[in-house]
């Protein structure tokens, strides 16, 4: 479904990410985990065109899409949610979500079943999304890159800033939207709730790929272990 | 009193109008069009000469309004390419600077070549009361217009697919982006619309006093005035800026004089930049 080989990317000509390739296969979930700076935002940016690659490819259901805009990419069936979220903080939730359908209407089974998966939303629907709090931003930020109805959904450390149990909540959600066939990629510090979730993973270390595996044989290495589940 | 409250009013909708699409274009893609007055002008002029050539005066003024948005779209395709390849400040810069040229360039040729036509749009008829003041004719069509355009303003942005788009750019231009927003194509639109603003404020200004060649760098002074006041990029703000500095600048002109109008007009704006720097309606940085 995904496919990237070689790519780096960067800001001011030095790249921060070089040679990586991974793929995912249709309704698979996948993570890439990686310490602050490791470049899981830069490769994330990088794949969905908010970022011009310097090298390397990406192709998404058997199409080109390197270097190609986000504005397209999105049409394309790939909605990233970025870590800062990047909402329209004057505009209302139901603006916000409606936004998420551009160019057409916003389809209203679609905004059933976000507001299914989100009730909080529901009863926002005319708060301004900047006066929510960081939860229920989240909530808002992920629901406004399903309105497009999306065959891939990119997420960039979705619990950033959320307390333990929203962020479990976080994945819970996630869970639901894999059961209904969505393929999910996601970059993630917190790395236990993120193995529970994902079917296999690529650890991210100074901008390349440098060991790949299912969650249960990441869950074994003993780097991984160290590095990422705080087992000594 | 009442009579200079009144007038304020009427000169209020005509800086708000003048401020509106200075504001837009500002908010949405950063750039600082200084040629917005020049953009005015020679919409006004397209006008006269139409109605020279014996077109009648509404289909003229269509003419003017096109010619607006075309000087809006030029511009996008042309000196404003470089400036979309920068960011921030360095892009604010650079669009003030080019468009600088051009209104040099357009003021310097409509001064040379035809340095006494003027925009004429006289409403005839004796003067309308309103809650017993008279009141020109012009005027009165002139504010009615404005109000009408501010309210297919309002119905744009708020109700429409296309206007909230562009108002997701002007709140968060990654967000927009994310959701499959071309900011570029949005920007273009804004210049379009800008233009026809431009256009509506020199039609609709004529109808109270006559718009010659000369009036372009006016027109952007008092925009730019309106806009920063109003707080950069908000509509509304360019509409309530507008009202307050229109009343008041009408009772200074009438209780103190003409000439100092302008110096209490800056002052006012200077207060409020002071106490308020994003503006009254603007969004703190």
């Amino acid at each position: 479904m995904l496919e990237v080989s070689a790519l780096a990317a960067g800001y001011q000509g030095s790249d921060v990410i070089r040679d990586v390739a991974f793929h995912i296969d249709p309704g698979e979930a996948v993570m890439i985990i990686g310490s602050n700076g490791a470049g899981k935002t830069t490769l994330f940016r990088a794949v969905v065109g908010l970022l011009a690659p310097s090298a390397g490819e990406v192709g998404f259901e058997g199409e080109d899409i390197t270097g190609m805009p986000a504005q397209r990419v999105v049409r394309l069936g790939i909605s990233f949610v970025p870590a800062e979220r990047h909402l329209f903080p004057r505009m209302t939730v139901q603006d916000n979500l409606s936004l998420g359908a551009y160019p057409k209407r916003p389809d209203p089974e679609t905004m059933a079943v976000v507001m299914d998966l989100f009730p909080r939303l529901e009863e926002r629907r005319s708060q301004t999304a900047g006066t929510m709090s960081g939860g229920e931003q989240q909530m808002l930020a992920v629901g406004r890159a399903l309105m497009s109805n999306p065959s891939l959904l990119v997420l960039d450390e979705p619990t950033t800033g959320l307390a333990p149990k929203l962020a479990a909540e976080a994945y819970e959600a996630l869970g639901v939207l894999r059961k209904r066939g969505l393929t999910v990629l996601v970059a993630e510090q917190q790395v236990p709730l993120a193995m529970a979730f994902s079917d296999r993973g690529y650890v991210l270390e100074n901008g390349r790929i440098t060991t790949e595996g299912t969650s249960a044989e990441l869950a074994r290495d003993p780097e991984v272990r160290r590095a990422y589940l705080g087992v000594t | 009193m009442i009579a200079n409250i009144l007038d304020g009013i009427v000169l209020g909708l005509q800086f708000g109008l003048l401020a509106a699409g200075l504001t837009l274009v500002y908010g949405l893609g950063g750039v600082l069009n200084l040629a917005y007055g020049q953009m005015a002008v020679v919409s006004a002029m397209v006008v006269v000469f139409a109605m020279d050539a014996g077109v009648p005066a509404f289909p003229a003024v269509l003419l003017g309004l096109v010619a607006g948005g075309l000087f809006g779209l030029l511009l996008d395709l042309t000196i404003l390419r470089p400036v979309y390849r920068l960011h921030g400040e360095a892009r604010v810069l650079l669009s003030l600077l080019l468009t600088l040229g051009v209104a040099f360039i357009v003021d310097g040729f409509l001064n040379w070549r035809y340095p006494l036509k003027a925009l004429n749009l006289f409403i005839g008829g004796g003067a309308v009361e309103i809650l017993g003041v008279p009141m020109r004719r012009g005027s009165l069509l002139a504010s009615a217009i404005t109000l009408v355009t501010f309210a297919a303003l309002f119905v744009f942005f708020r109700f429409t697919i296309l206007g909230r788009a562009v108002r997701s750019v002007i709140e968060d231009e990654e967000g927009a982006r994310l959701v499959g927003i071309d900011p570029h194509r949005m920007l273009r639109l804004i210049l379009v619309l800008s233009g026809v603003l431009a256009a509506l404020v020199a039609i609709t200004r004529s109808m109270v006093i006559p718009v010659d060649v000369q009036a372009g760098f006016g027109i952007t002074v008092f925009a730019l005035i309106v806009a920063v006041v109003g707080g950069l990029g908000s509509v509304p703000g360019a509409l309530l800026a507008g009202i307050i500095l229109g009343i008041v600048s009408s009772i200074a002109a009438s209780s103190i004089g003409t000439f100092m109008s302008l110096v209490i007009l800056l002052t006012a704006a200077g207060v409020t930049i002071l106490i308020r720097p994003s503006g009254l309606l603007g969004v703190k940085e």
